[in-house]
């Protein structure tokens, strides 16, 4: 079956549109296995938690465009917070330890958040839905995208810009990137390297919950979103290239554009084609698309 | 020199804990009837879980007063999680330590399955499925000690092939979730209605992986491919994406949707006011129709203990909980075999009014499916079914010689 | 010599004492030994490479599932005898083994890791979606294994015999030029790379060793629950297999048996009390980490034993100041 042309146009900018949540929620997985060396095993736990956030919030104002925009912009702000009191009271001290140890870490925090979101939240399926004024569809060049999708589109690029300009135009920023190359060399000039992580951790997970409460509006919030989405940003970053942001990008684009095009050509066997395409660029180059950051 | 007592301290307590888990002594049965729970309380399913629990417990309330063989029906519950390793950990646990009477449960259907082959039939312990949709379980791996009050993908499928061979849909597209339950009601969807209606045709399928949370993609790749109708495949919260997807891309003008258990009350909720209307969908149980006054002490009753309208599983827990009584009183005596005797060809009350039936031939309870559509209406702020028709239990469920041919497979 | 009978001689005893366990406590609890002891086997193969190898196998599961597959589908869909499938399951899940460590074991520490984690992973989607052959997310149940082994106590047994086996071999193998190979490896490759030993040959070696241990477990499995479903090649087992092997004390030789052994019996006997297991598992976990890194077992071998088995804590420091991944 070949489908159109305009199919397929469609269909590039929906797998573009959902490349950019993924890179939303990866380039903070990226950040922080940047600068801390760790994969964050508890970054599905914190999107989840960005999603059910955005929800409360939402509800608490009465729902509405207002309360949209609102749980949008509060939301990671209260993933921030979970996520600098998980780092200040017990990840820090493992500075120090084997990196395995780290990871096993942040293993043991997504099995206590999991638990503690169904105890805060419970386990009915909860939604919100976009303003009305994202309801329907537009049509660029012709071709048809749900407005939301569009909205996705437009946003990521800016958060890309944001993150690349705050690592290399500003000060901390700077002094993040340095860390991740040489922690040592950083904390032999007086900085606190020890805070520098905080910061990166947390930095990385309001990016995650960003993606979270981005992602609201079109699913079901539930729990086990958290496992979903982590083994789909292991890969992605994997493949990107470890700790890179425009590897994150790259990533992600690679795998929102084999699924949505996978679907249109071959749609009983969607479900294999991210993991083969992960396959296959692993297999041609094992170190990720781009230059890992150390 | 701190940190050494503090570990010493650390490990002492630890093996003291452990030691004293073990030591823990099982309840010596006062013989009450026991019965253990495995399900899912956590994860996506949990919603199902927690309601079918609850109809349980509001069905033993009304038991226990009147009592069974002199004693009352107490129950324990086990999390599984959604893993089959740990179901079958659980209710072996349930079988071997906790010498429960009766297994029912799960809605994960790799564990049904693996519980009905492992610990059912070997332990020879009635086992009652409530929630878990596969055919297989009274089908073609039925045995003697296994029931269910849950509808099976056979039964629903059936359901929605018959209400949409009334309708004038002749291109069809399939889609759902990619698993065995998503393929499971698609065939089952499709072979009903191809034999009621011959020239329908199929121009295509697509398969997402469970709890996919974008199918716009798959969404505008199927509205391009300009079908009349749609058999979506999914459910739980999978079917809540589908929902919003249905909506954002405005498939439902363009173009009729079916899917089973849309009008299931647990997707539809959360959705609110914004839920899509237009969708068809059939289920075994609303709490709004049929409005006889059963019904509506049933509902008031489980509105009042939790705080909400029940929902499918509570429907289903709710019929087993009466089976579960009423097989016991009818055997005289807590025995299992005088039990599945009993239980075969029981009829107990249904909680919307008439009565329910445990075929014996398969061991499947037998209750009409409903076929509506969403629609708004003022009184509810979500979208409720309407123009609902019903399907008896004879004509949903698949005849006792198809059932006899699967197993003999 | 003396001393070698001295420090086997606590396992000997825990070794008779199991043995005449069965007839006298309640069946449930046969059926968690059992379990315990494949859990043990697929951890203790997992150390091997992560524990002695020091390579990061983040999903050693995916061996594990196609052992138990590999043992079903020839029980069930062949009629070749159960012995054939007995053999075959290991040797699979070897082979497996082999292809995927082929890759890995061309990158380091976390590229290896996630790598397998990609080609594991695609093996369960195959699983999972192969509904025709495999049974999909069902999975396949009521695997026909001969009732002479399938009983609780003859399947107590049986496993429990297996395992010493196994047990035994690995500790062969670890006390082993090849085995102090690895752990050279482990502790540095550059040094080793120096003095002319192929670093890649033997991680891949120690890979297919412990992968087809892996399929013995998985396979043994099978024989406990006649059942076999995707779960079993899911990246979550892999981390809790990890768990397992850092709960116990992944530098000793039998710490894993020991996390293996509190991780089955937390969650069985923990589950009971409460659905919020998963919480007190990471509750756990971490006053592990803060407190015990050497493990429950390092702890105890720590505090009554003779010499530190491996060394406790390592940090990789290169030339330039920053950590090697």
């Amino acid at each position: 079956m070949l489908p159109d042309l305009s199919a397929l146009g469609s269909q590039f900018l929906v797998g573009l549109s959902r490349a950019m949540i993924l890179f939303i929620v990866t380039s903070g997985l990226s950040f922080v296995l940047g600068v801390l060396r760790v994969p964050n095993v508890a970054h599905g736990s914190l999107y989840m938690i960005g999603a059910f956030s955005a929800f409360s919030i939402s509800k608490l104002l009465g729902g509405g465009a207002m309360g949209f925009w609102l749980a949008l912009i509060l939301s990671p702000f209260v993933v921030a917070l979970v996520s600098l009191a998980s780092e200040r009271l017990l990840f820090c001290h493992l500075y120090q330890r084997e990196h395995l140890m780290l990871l096993l870490f942040t293993f043991a925090l997504m099995l206590i958040l999991g638990d503690l979101v169904k105890l805060t939240w419970g386990a009915e399926y909860r939604s919100i839905m976009a303003p009305d004024f994202f309801e329907g569809s537009v049509s660029i060049f012709g071709l048809s995208i749900p407005r939301y999708n569009l909205f996705l589109l437009i946003l990521g690029p800016l958060v890309a810009i944001a993150l690349w300009l705050f690592t290399n135009k500003t000060k901390i920023g700077k002094i993040a990137r340095a860390a991740a190359v040489d922690r040592e060399m950083v904390g032999a000039v007086g900085i606190n390297v020890s805070w520098v992580f905080a910061f990166a951790f947390v930095l990385g997970c309001f990016l995650g919950g960003l993606g979270g409460a981005l992602v609201a509006p079109t699913v079901s919030i539930t729990l086990g979103m958290d496992h979903d989405i982590i083994i789909e940003a292991f890969l992605i970053v994997t493949i990107g290239g470890l700790g890179n942001m425009w590897g994150a990008m790259v990533g992600s684009l690679i795998f929102g554009l084999t699924q949505s095009f996978g679907v249109l050509f071959w749609p009983q066997f969607a479900i294999v084609f991210p993991y083969t395409a992960v396959v296959i660029v692993l297999l041609w180059r094992p170190r990720g698309m781009l230059k890992s950051v150390w | 020199m701190e940190r050494r007592v503090l570990k010493r301290a650390f490990v002492s307590l630890g093996i003291l804990i452990a030691l004293s888990v073990f030591m823990l002594p099982v309840q010596a049965a006062a013989r009450n009837i026991k019965v253990g729970i495995i399900d899912c309380y956590s994860g996506p399913a949990a919603v199902y879980g927690n309601d079918a629990l609850n109809g349980f417990k509001l069905a033993l309330e009304e038991i226990n007063k009147q009592g069974v063989l002199g004693g009352q029906i107490e129950f324990t519950t086990r999390d599984t999680k959604f893993k089959v390793e740990i179901a079958l950990n659980m209710a072996k646990e349930l079988v071997m330590r906790e010498n429960v009477d009766v297994l029912v449960g799960t809605i994960n259907s790799g564990a049904a399955l693996a519980v009905s082959d492992a610990v059912s039939k070997k332990e020879k312990v009635p086992f009652i499925v409530w929630i878990s949709k596969t055919e297989k379980i009274t089908g073609e791996k039925g045995h003697r000690y296994v029931f269910s009050t849950a509808d099976n993908t056979a039964m629903g499928g059936k359901a929605g092939g018959v209400g949409l061979a009334k309708k004038p849909y002749r291109k069809y597209w399939i889609a759902g979730d990619d698993y065995s339950y998503g393929h499971d009601i698609g065939d089952a969807a499709w072979r009903n209605l191809k034999a009621l209606k011959p020239d329908v045709e199929k121009i295509g399928e697509s398969w997402w992986k469970v709890g996919e949370p974008d199918l716009v993609p798959y969404f505008t790749s199927i509205i391009s491919a300009k079908p009349d109708a749609v058999i979506f495949c999914t459910g739980g919260a999978s079917m809540t994406n589908c929902l919003k997807a249905i909506k954002s891309t405005g498939m439902a003008s363009k173009m009729a949707t079916w899917i089973h258990t849309a009008i299931d009350h647990a997707v539809l909720k959360p959705l609110g006011a914004e839920g899509p209307e237009g969708v068809l969908g059939t289920i075994q149980y609303l709490f709004y129709y049929p409005e006889t006054p059963e019904q509506k002490a049933f509902v008031n009753a489980f509105e009042s203990a939790y705080g909400s309208p029940p929902g499918f599983p509570a429907f289903n827990a709710y019929l087993t909980a009466h089976f579960i009584a009423e097989a016991f009183r009818k055997a005289g005596a807590i025995d299992t075999e005088k039990f599945v005797d009993a239980l075969e060809g029981l009829k107990v009350k249904s909680p919307v009014g008439g009565m329910v039936e445990m075929r014996a031939c398969d061991h499947q309870a037998m209750y009409p499916m409903y076929f509506g559509v969403t629609t708004k209406t003022p009184q509810y702020d979500f979208v409720i079914a309407s123009d609902i028709t019903t399907l008896t239990g004879e004509e949903v469920l698949p005849t006792c010689e198809e059932i006899a041919k699967a197993r003999k497979k | 010599m003396k001393s070698r009978f001295k420090s086997f001689a606590p396992y000997g005893v825990i070794w008779v004492v199991l043995l005449f366990l069965p007839p006298v406590i309640p069946r449930f609890y046969t059926y968690i030994l059992t379990a315990i002891f494949v859990t043990a086997l697929l951890a203790m193969s997992l150390n091997m490479v992560v524990g002695h190898g020091g390579m990061f196998q983040f999903h050693h599961a995916a061996f594990y599932g196609v052992g138990a597959y590999t043992f079903s589908l020839i029980l069930t869909k062949t009629s070749l005898p159960f012995w054939v499938g007995f053999a075959a399951g290991p040797v699979v899940a070897a082979i497996v083994g082999l292809l995927i460590g082929w890759f890995c074991v061309r990158l380091t520490r976390l590229y290896f890791g996630m790598l397998q984690i990609s080609l594991g992973s695609l093996i369960w989607a195959i699983a999972f979606r192969w509904y025709s052959l495999t049974g999909g997310d069902d999975g396949i149940h009521g695997v026909p294994v001969p009732d002479v082994i399938s009983s609780s106590i003859s399947a107590y047994y049986f496993i429990l015999i297996l395992l010493t086996i196994c047990l035994m071999i690995m500790y062969a193998v670890l006390r082993s030029p090849f085995g102090m190979t690895l752990q050279a490896i482990r502790d540095n490759p550059e040094r080793c790379e120096a003095v002319g030993i192929n670093v890649r040959r033997h991680q891949l070696l120690g890979i297919v060793i412990a992968t087809f241990f892996a399929g013995v477990a998985g396979v043994l499995f099978v024989v406990l629950e006649q059942s076999v479903f995707p779960d079993l090649l899911f990246w979550v087992l892999s981390l809790e297999i990890f768990i397992m092997c850092l709960l116990g004390g992944w530098f000793t030789f039998a710490g894993p048996i020991m996390g293996a052994a509190i991780m089955v019996s937390l969650r069985t006997f923990v589950g009971i009390y409460t659905e919020y297991w998963t919480l007190i598992l990471g509750i756990i976990l971490i006053l592990l980490i803060f407190f015990l890194p050497e493990g429950v077992w390092g702890y105890v071998l720590e505090k009554f034993g003779s010499r530190p088995y491996g060394r406790v804590e390592r940090k990789d420091v290169d030339a330039s100041g920053g950590e090697r991944i």
